[in-house]
């Protein structure tokens, strides 16, 4: 269905640049809501072309944390660097306190972080294409003649090549979700995070979406997924994080998570979902 | 009664039973031996079909100083409503003050203050402005300043309704694509706020469009003034009202044809057959005048 060859994903610069090694280097998050402290010390790395996989039950701060990794979220305390720049602050030189970044500096940052979200977010006043363009146009200035090519390559390489006039409400779950992958890989981001991004899809949908997602891994993404499909984290994840309460409890291969779980949350976590 | 006449019969028989009803008004007014009052008809019927170049000037001063009010209204509505849900607590104070004076205070007293007020205390006097061959005249000028103003703060919060109504998630996933504050705004949750401000938005402008008539306040001779003189002149009062009245609903109904055609623009993307357009927001002007009246059945 979605086979794409790997020439069309340099073509099209899909590929991430290889800067640094790590791409996302989090060291000791601390995230409040009000009172409650919902990321805990969280140390996480991914490194180039790795793809991580989040799992834990709910309200465990899973999806809080790829939030605060391209600064929907704020944080408390710690840091989170991205290619080896600082996530939404400024260190402050005298002191250690962190201040929030201008908000021209913070959207500059998010360009190279693409983001899939649960409920799609799909704009629904532009067709399939015109969500694809946007952004390249409007933020990275591409024209837009070469934005329509790579916006037709994008619905190509979802499998919705068809679809590049359809408005987002006539389009199926897993359709609309295809499109929202392809709209953030037409900004070339060196990184992907993905929040629950079958949660929202009757179960018939959640294959073809996923496929995309195994190509993309496939392809050298570097991506951290959040998400309860324990066949897709123990297929494609390179790691696999299980946090629960705001903290990550363990961390492993899929296969020593998932077959030898050395904390008793994963195994009570694990017997439950599996 | 009028209710029940528009859901028995439509608009165009309402129309005809309201001619009917003129008519017979007409008609007992010059029967009645004890009025002083004779009514003459062709007051009414000339200032409908043969407007002389007062009538024709103050339609255009009417329907002129309303658009522009109206934009002015839309603009200042929407850095309002920007202002109202902005961080920055200075932007929040300045906006609420705003919406608060205009909102509070009589649009009547507003013209008033604002033109005779600063005036007589020497404070600001409202220039003569030349736009191309035509001379805008202080009072032109001041009552589409304050009208425009005026409105503003009752856009306010319509475009801040609209806005809230937009999800959230258009906001993050326009973020996470690295736009601005600004892009965001603009490209994302202005287009999606409009098709909730719409429809508020032209029942404004056909409040506007008859709010312009008290601007007579300034002696500026839009609709309504140019006929209270003419009546005043030949004490055709009651044809030459009932005249106006027509006037002002000819520009009300044209406006809501308008109107319904943009509302019609604006929903692209929210209906799930885009070639037939169904939808109680895609009706034509007509079948949504109808269904406004229309009872509710079962």
């Amino acid at each position: 269905m979605t086979t794409i060859s790997n020439d069309l994903l340099g073509a099209i610069g899909g590929v991430p640049r290889p800067e640094t090694d790590v791409v996302v280097d989090a060291r000791d998050v601390n995230k409040y809501f009000g009172r409650l402290h919902v990321l805990k010390d969280v140390c996480v790395q991914v490194k180039r072309q790795e793809t991580v996989v989040i799992i834990g039950p709910s309200g465990s701060g899973k999806t809080t944390f790829i939030r605060c990794v391209n600064h929907l979220e704020k944080i408390q305390s710690g840091r989170i660097f991205v290619n080896g720049h600082l996530i939404g602050y400024r260190e402050t030189d005298g002191s250690k306190k962190l201040v929030e970044d201008k908000e021209k500096n913070i959207a500059t940052q998010r360009q190279e972080i693409g983001m899939v979200f649960q409920r799609f977010n799909l704009f629904p006043h532009m067709t399939a294409l015109e969500n694809i363009i946007e952004a390249p146009i409007h933020v990275r200035g591409v024209s837009h003649d070469e934005a329509m090519v790579m916006g037709r390559a994008l619905l190509e390489r979802v499998g919705l090549a068809a679809k590049e006039n359809v408005f987002p409400n006539q389009l199926s779950g897993g359709q609309q979700q295809r499109i929202a992958i392809a709209r953030a890989l037409a900004m070339k981001p060196a990184l992907m995070l993905f929040d629950e991004p079958t949660s929202a899809l009757d179960p018939e949908m959640i294959g073809e979406v996923l496929e995309v997602m195994k190509e993309l891994a496939r392809e050298g993404m570097t991506m951290i997924v959040v998400s309860h499909e324990m066949g897709f984290a123990r297929e494609v994840a390179n790691r696999v994080i299980m946090m629960d309460e705001g903290v990550v409890v363990e961390e492993g291969t899929p296969d020593q998570v998932f077959s030898a779980p050395t904390q008793d949350r994963t195994k009570t976590f694990l017997s439950k979902i599996l | 009664m009028t209710a029940s006449l528009f859901n028995r019969f439509g608009t165009r028989r309402a129309l005809l039973v309201g001619c009917l009803v003129f008519a017979a008004l007409v008609v007992a007014g010059c029967s009645s031996g004890q009025a002083a009052y004779t009514i003459r008809p062709g007051f009414f019927w000339d200032s409908l079909f043969k407007p002389d170049s007062a009538i024709i000037n103050g339609l255009g001063l009417t329907v002129g100083i309303s658009v522009i009010a109206q934009l002015i209204g839309v603009v200042l509505g929407v850095f309002a409503a920007m202002g109202r849900m902005a961080k920055f607590l200075p932007f929040r104070i300045v906006a609420n003050f705003y919406i608060w004076v205009f909102r509070g205070t009589p649009l009547l007293v507003q013209l008033s203050f604002f033109f005779y007020g600063l005036a007589t205390a020497g404070l600001f006097k409202w220039p003569t402005v030349v736009a191309g061959p035509i001379d805008i005249l202080p009072e032109v000028l001041a009552g589409i300043v304050i009208l425009g103003v005026n409105e503003g703060a009752y856009m306010a919060e319509i475009v801040r309704a609209g806005i809230l109504a937009v999800d959230p998630g258009q906001t993050e996933a326009a973020k996470s694509l690295g736009m601005t504050y600004g892009q965001t705004m603009s490209r994302i949750v202005l287009p999606q706020a409009a098709r909730v401000i719409i429809p508020p938005l032209g029942n404004e402008f056909n409040n506007m469009l008859k709010t312009t008539s008290l601007l007579s306040a300034l002696s500026i001779f839009e609709l309504y003034n140019t006929f209270s003189v003419a009546a005043g002149h030949s004490y055709a009062t009651f044809e030459l009202f009932a005249a106006c009245a027509v006037w002002y609903l000819l520009l009300t109904t044209i406006w809501g044809v308008v109107q319904s055609r943009i509302e019609k623009k604006f929903s692209r993307g929210t209906t799930t057959n885009t070639s037939s357009g169904a939808g109680p927001r895609n009706k034509g002007f007509a079948a949504r005048f109808m269904s406004l009246r229309a009872p509710i059945e079962q």
